[in-house]
């Protein structure tokens, strides 16, 4: 009999809530909100900045969204870098040309039609590069000998490609009218690398510098520009948590 | 929908976390190989035979490393040219009884990618045909090296004897 009650109540419950929402829709008085649609694109200006003040790194990253759903955006980066490695040990030149596509899911609610985020992404990266060794230091547990100077190689190694996963957190903010500064931090881990013979991908364009363990860490700081392409209006979410 | 993002960027957290330190060498990687000589009883060629005040010197070198009461013995191989003449000298302590012999090694070298932080190692491979060279001192007292007998050619490790030296 108490089961009885609960499920004929909940019934009611939810036929009344249907009542509302009925009525909601037709007395017009919800507030709507326009959600506008389209293209974000611009560069990453750090890799810009580092290419003037780094001689030894020469880089650019295009960045760019499209809006799909009200929080899903359709997200891609396409790079290329030039960089030259002064490690304790090893001196090499890593050269290549990147693409990274995924989504990024905006988990910020705006108010009025602003498109800030604050988002939660993914990316499937790829690149394609060579390496150059131009200098290597031999190890040596015996300090019998005086250190044998930096062995000069200059090999080159083409053809290498790296393919990895990246989770993406970021913030993008209007700062002038469609003109957006965002910034975001990246967690890496490679898919498939193939390293060069007798040396190995430590550095990878779009990657940067890689681990022991296929663990990688980027970020980027990004200029971009919204394209408004179409608008839509919809109800404000939490107008409708009231209602239910 | 919200717990399930929690679930997964949980996940990629664990996932991502497997990350190791990299830039120290250390001692345990596998690096340039020194040379490991063995000594034996020329008598008796099956038993091992301790040194006594032995000073190996590299020809071109001031420093000397000394051995004493130890049949096993392990000397570095010069990683830039391919060939280290060394100047062993038993009881070098006495010059009564010291004695003096030149033993030269030859090889070719081969360099490896160890890691970022250890860089390059150099494994040796003995000259096939003429692997070492024993020649006397200006003093002719005779050789105390009697045989030196290659073990291994291939010099990538330290857990094996590469040459065995009776006296």
């Amino acid at each position: 009999m108490k089961h009885m009650s609960k499920f004929t109540s909940s019934i009611l419950l939810i036929l009344t809530s249907f009542f509302v929402i009925g009525q909601t829709k037709k007395t017009d008085s919800i507030p709507t909100k326009i959600e506008k649609y389209g293209i974000r694109f611009g560069a990453d200006i750090s890799k810009i900045a580092q290419s003037f003040y780094d001689k030894n790194y020469k880089g650019i990253e295009f960045v760019g969204d499209y809006r799909v759903t009200k929080n899903y955006y359709l997200a891609g980066e396409l790079g290329n870098e030039n960089t030259t490695v002064e490690d304790d040990r090893l001196n090499f030149t890593t050269q290549g040309t990147y693409l990274k596509v995924g989504f990024d899911y905006n988990s910020y609610e705006n108010w009025l039609d602003m498109r800030n985020m604050i988002y939660l992404g993914m990316r499937y990266g790829a690149s394609t590069f060579s390496q150059t060794l131009n200098s290597y230091k031999l190890y040596n547990t015996s300090t019998y000998f005086p250190e044998a100077p930096s062995v000069i190689s200059g090999e080159k190694y083409n053809g290498l490609t790296s393919q990895w996963i990246e989770v993406v957190l970021g913030l993008k903010a209007e700062i002038l009218k469609n003109i957006y500064l965002g910034f975001s931090i990246r967690m890496n881990r490679l898919l498939t690398n193939t390293k060069p013979d007798n040396f190995d991908n430590l550095y990878i364009p779009g990657f940067n510098r890689t681990y022991n363990g296929d663990f990688g860490i980027g970020f980027n700081y990004s200029v971009s520009y919204f394209l408004p392409l179409y608008k839509t209006k919809s109800i404000k979410k939490s107008d409708k948590k009231k209602k239910k | 929908m919200k717990k399930i993002q929690f679930l997964i960027i949980c996940l990629l957290t664990i996932t991502f976390s497997s990350c190791e330190k990299d830039d120290i060498c250390e001692a345990t990687t596998a690096t340039t190989p020194k040379l490991i000589i063995e000594f034996y009883d020329i008598l008796n060629p099956t038993v091992k035979k301790n040194v006594t005040n032995l000073a190996i010197k590299e020809i071109n070198t001031t420093a000397s490393l000394t051995f004493t009461g130890t049949s096993k013995i392990q000397i570095p191989l010069r990683t830039s040219q391919d060939l280290t003449q060394y100047s062993f000298i038993l009881n070098s302590t006495d010059i009564t009884i010291d004695n003096e012999d030149y033993l030269q090694f030859n090889y070719t070298r081969q360099n490896l990618f160890v890691s970022r932080a250890c860089g390059f190692k150099t494994n040796f491979i003995f000259d096939s045909s003429a692997p070492f060279v024993k020649t006397e001192t200006s003093i002719p007292d005779g050789y105390w090296i009697q045989n030196v007998v290659i073990n291994t050619f291939n010099i990538a490790t330290e857990n094996e004897t590469h040459v065995k030296i009776y006296f």
